[in-house]
């Protein structure tokens, strides 16, 4: 199991260079990230995994922007829209994560998109910005929203990342740290070490037990 | 009021953190009042009050914090989400938690990192801006854009300042 921060914005997105925040990932427990806009590539023994955010964008131009990603080894995230478009996303082949979750409508991820998730092997994103720089209503409303798609993993088990989104190596913070804001939204040890596991989960699936013939 | 003696004392618990990005100088009071503030955001009133905390010491770029025993965690969460001081973008990173200062300040001492070599040119142009150099140990490098005010800072590291 590689310990992964699975969405970094480098140089020029962020004021440090990929190779800095890898520094900075060694020295805070981490061992792989998952770098926006950056080719793969291994920087002092952390291993930068190339990161696709699609954003902004209709269900028909994302699978024709998907289609075109060339790196095997990319890690294609989608930004969470309406209810509707999160099933069709998690539908789509190709397509890793989905993002910022948090930050779409009440409604927008349900049961029935959770079971797409966990078929399809896409990951639901927690993005700790919100708990480490957001203060009042904007950390008390991702707290909600994290606990409620953690009720709708335990019960469908579709994968789920960690992310610090940093620009900046002061974003970043270390696993220990992270493991401590997962505590609060109810999350125990076991849990938080599956979801460092997230990425590894969807760029090497587990072999199924039995096959459909 | 008479000092009580120790077995009546309250014990107290002492974080070493230390405070990025280096060289960032910074007042005492201007960090108990971040503390606090994050303290009294995350975890509310009742604990921040349970939980103490006060800035003991300053040496560089390290600080020694003091906290109630057994309030170690709540204190290492609220260090975690301080992001900026007195508008400066800052990160606080934990090194040790010790029951004594004496053991701490001891910590401090091993961790002065040996003076590496300067990084010559002295400036670069990112992107049509000047920046000079403004701290380098070991491979981290930062860069501060040259001017008065809106000043940027990039963290970059010598491999990086070859390739430019």
């Amino acid at each position: 199991m590689k310990i992964t921060d699975a969405c970094i914005y480098p140089f020029p997105s962020g004021d440090s260079s990929v190779r800095r925040m890898a520094l900075e990932a060694r020295s805070l427990g981490f061992d792989r990230l998952v770098a926006i806009g950056i080719t793969s590539a291994d920087f002092y023994g952390i291993e930068v995994l190339n990161g696709i955010h699609i954003r902004d964008t209709t269900l028909k131009d994302l699978v024709n922007r998907v289609r075109l990603v060339r790196d095997r080894n990319a890690v294609v995230s989608v930004q969470a829209g309406d209810n509707g478009f999160n099933r069709a996303v998690t539908g789509v082949k190709g397509i890793s994560i989905l993002r910022g979750i948090q930050a779409a409508d009440k409604t927008a991820f349900d049961h029935v998109t959770a079971r797409m998730a966990a078929d399809n092997l896409v990951a639901v994103d927690i993005d700790l910005s919100p708990l480490i720089s957001g203060r009042g209503v904007i950390r008390q409303r991702a707290i909600h929203r994290y606990r409620d798609i953690l009720v709708l993993e335990r019960r469908f088990e579709f994968p789920i990342t960690l992310s610090s989104h940093a620009r900046s190596v002061l974003e970043m913070r270390a696993v220990r740290e992270i493991s401590g804001l997962c505590s609060l939204l109810g999350m125990d040890s076991p849990d938080v070490e599956k979801a460092f596991a997230g990425v590894d989960m969807i760029t090497t699936p587990p072999d199924l037990a039995v096959k459909v013939v | 009021m008479t000092i009580r003696p120790p077995t009546l004392r309250e014990k107290r618990r002492y974080i070493l953190i230390s405070v990025e990005p280096s060289g960032t100088i910074m007042e005492r009071k201007d960090l108990y009042y971040a503390i606090c503030d994050a303290i009294t955001s995350l975890w509310g009133d009742v604990t921040a009050a349970l939980i103490l905390p006060a800035v003991i010491s300053s040496e560089a770029e390290y600080m020694i914090i003091r906290c109630r025993r057994g309030t170690e965690r709540e204190l290492s969460l609220a260090l975690a989400t301080i992001t900026c001081c007195r508008q400066n973008t800052i990160a606080l990173r934990i090194i040790a938690a010790s029951g004594t200062i004496n053991t701490l300040r001891e910590r401090i001492q091993r961790l002065h990192t040996p003076d590496t070599e300067p990084v010559s040119p002295n400036e670069y142009i990112i992107g049509e801006k000047v920046f000079h150099v403004q701290y380098c140990s070991g491979q981290k490098v930062d860069l501060i854009e040259k001017g008065f005010k809106n000043t940027n800072r990039l963290f970059l590291t010598r491999e990086d300042l070859e390739e430019l």
